[in-house]
């Protein structure tokens, strides 16, 4: 039941003007630039938040399926001149059966144990990129990707490659919503919240263990082309761990088991960042506090702050909204709690 | 194969798997008392490190303090960072397990940033109080140094063991880790204690590095590889274990330095992660294999 008010709608249509419009309104290049990787990170944020945030398996190997995704397109490219719109699907099928393969082990292992296993395969993946030399490039790595034209068109600035993206993220966030509401997003959130009781409850339990690591890691496959396509220069120390760690932040920042979260982590980060620019040496050291932060005192993300605010008699009396049978229904996020 | 390369290698990796041993000893000891995994381990390593080279290495005023000296100085620095960080782990170990991650990697990285404002991001190397010269003992040739990290590790280990099971703060430590809410109704002081775990915890790091450090080299980021590799070896002998986080890092060691040798020089991180995946999927509770309550 979605009830569009006309505030509803009038925000819609300026949060449109305003997206179709960045690429004009932006500073200079270099903001379209940051703009342009802020989508690829929401793209993997929204793959890590299936997994984590509504499966609860964790799968902390989401650099190195970022990397997959990536390497293929860059092989794909240069290697057989195959273009970007096969590239595309290609890297999804190469991650998504990677991420079958870091999955695996989610039968047998749980919480930690699924935590270092994933960031252990994903390490073996990194060696893999740096020690093939002769696929990957080895730590030189891949350059002189080409980007992508379509009909003729060149999508080589980042003004143009901007709306490429922006156009994937949408594609994939309406893909998440549309799993996550139906049978599949059930079953996931009963596995979540009580693995033993989903299996009795008839859910081929396995078969969606797998299933949510390899959506996630198609979403880091796609976003994987889209990087190498976008900066024509792939190596092996983009995808590490700490590429994962940079994912996870953003999503938690955002709000783990909100698929805004993904979009309000993705942007939020790397913004924070820049602002933090200002106080040089400190930056990184107030990155990390400001992670703390977030973790001690808001841990479901900014979205759990929107929704605690939301809730909040004072802000309901300001909108002068009584009705107390529309209450907000309190989202199935909760990770934190029990 | 040559038996004495083979000895000289496997010595090698016990040399290396001793430094695990100790970091994974902070782990488990952690995860133990308090239920938190605490991924700021390798950060603390780091920077217990620094506490003591700096003295040493005449960081310091120009003081160049005895290597020993300069060893007790770090741990006891050290272990007294590990107080102040309990305050700091008390909320976050009441959280899920992916806060904890996210809250201790948060400290790790202020750990790490401080530590590249203060120092630099640029490393050194420390030269070893004992010769550099290998012994030559049966053609198998050891550095000096490295005999020093295994001894003095095998008695830090078996202090800690005799403390554990012998003194009476060591068998307070183990009451109110095995059940926080017993142990606080028999009088024991819960909080003092953790606090006492995380500062050994974190000075058996220290000890780590500072007797590592004129092997490896010292820098801001050293945590970090050497921080999983720790947590992997604690998993592999079973967290939240005593002994199995010191097989599990001597075991770790060996493999490592043994399919380096042996296997591929290049793929020695992988081979040495695969290893554990597999451990883990036969046998999840680890090599030692210690029945632990699940904590929910």
């Amino acid at each position: 039941m979605n009830r569009l008010s006309i505030a509803k709608v009038a925000a819609l249509v300026v949060l449109g003007c305003v997206l179709l419009a960045f690429p004009f309104i932006a500073k200079d290049r270099y903001q379209v630039h940051v703009i342009n990787t802020v989508g690829i990170y929401i793209l993997i944020s929204l793959g890590l938040n299936i997994a984590m945030g509504y499966a609860g398996q964790f799968n902390l190997a989401m650099g190195a399926l970022w990397g997959v995704g990536a390497y293929t397109a860059a092989i794909l490219n240069t290697r057989f001149g195959i273009p970007f719109w096969l590239n595309v699907p290609a890297a999804m099928v190469a991650a998504g059966i990677m991420g079958a393969v870091v999955g695996l082990p989610s039968f047998k292992v749980r919480s930690h144990y699924l935590a270092i296993v994933t960031i252990g395969l994903g390490e073996v993946i990194n060696i893999i990129f740096v020690n093939e030399q002769r696929l990957t490039g080895g730590a030189d790595g891949i350059s002189r990707i080409q980007m992508p034209s379509l009909f003729g068109f060149p999508i080589n600035t980042d003004e143009r490659y901007y709306y490429l993206i922006l156009a994937v993220v949408l594609i994939g966030f309406f893909i998440a919503r549309q799993i996550l509401k139906h049978r599949i997003g059930r079953s996931f959130r009963a596995i979540r919240d009580d693995y033993q009781a989903a299996k009795a409850m008839g859910i081929n339990t396995a078969y969606y263990q797998i299933l949510a690591f390899v959506i996630s890691a198609s979403y880091a496959g796609v976003a994987g082309a889209l990087f190498a396509h976008l900066n024509t220069y792939i190596s092996p120390d983009i995808f590490d761990f700490s590429s994962t760690l940079f994912i996870l932040t953003a999503t938690m920042v955002g709000g783990m088991g909100s698929l805004a979260g993904s979009i309000v982590g993705g942007l939020a980060l790397p913004i924070l960042q820049e602002y933090l620019r200002v106080i040089k040496n400190w930056q990184l050291v107030a990155y990390g506090i400001a992670i703390m932060v977030v973790v001690l005192f808001i841990p479901g993300g900014v979205m759990e702050l929107m929704r605690r605010l939301r809730a909040s008699r004072a802000l309901r009396w300001l909108s002068a909204e009584r009705r107390p049978e529309e209450r907000f229904e309190p989202e199935e996020t909760n990770v934190s709690g029990n | 194969m040559n038996i004495g390369i083979f000895l000289q290698t496997v010595i090698g990796g016990i040399g290396i798997g001793s430094l695990y041993a100790l970091i994974a000893l902070g782990y488990s000891m952690v995860y133990r008392s308090m239920g938190l995994v605490n991924f700021a381990q390798g950060s603390i390593y780091m920077v217990g490190t620094y506490f003591g080279i700096i003295w040493y290495a005449g960081m310091v005023m120009g003081l160049h303090v005895p290597y020993p000296i300069a060893l007790i100085i770090g741990v006891s620095l050290n272990a007294m960072l590990g107080v102040l960080l309990e305050r700091i782990f008390r909320p976050l170990a009441r959280l899920d397990l992916m806060f904890m991650l996210l809250g201790t990697i948060g400290l790790g990285f202020v750990l790490d940033n401080l530590f590249v404002i203060i120092f630099g991001a640029e490393g050194f190397a420390v030269t070893s109080p004992l010769p550099n010269a290998p012994l030559v003992v049966f053609g198998i040739r050891i550095l000096p140094q490295m005999l020093l990290l295994i001894g003095v590790s095998a008695l830090l280990m078996v202090s800690l063991q005799v403390f554990l099971k012998r003194t009476r703060s060591g068998k307070a430590m183990r009451a109110s880790a095995m059940d926080n809410e017993i142990a606080s109704a028999m009088g024991i002081p819960v909080h003092r204690m953790n606090a006492m775990t995380l500062a050994i915890g974190s000075g058996l790091a220290a000890a780590a590095g500072i007797l590592a450090a004129p092997i490896v080299y010292v820098n801001p980021a050293m945590g970090s590889a050497i921080g999983l590799k720790g947590f992997a070896a604690a998993i592999l002998g079973g967290l939240g274990s005593i002994p199995g986080a010191i097989a599990g890092g001597l075991v770790f060691g060996v493999l490592e330095a043994v399919s380096a040798g042996y296997v591929s020089s290049s793929y020695t991180r992988g081979i040495a992660f695969l290893v554990m995946v597999v451990v883990l999927m036969v046998k999840p509770s680890g090599i030692v294999g210690e029945v632990t309550v699940e904590k929910v």
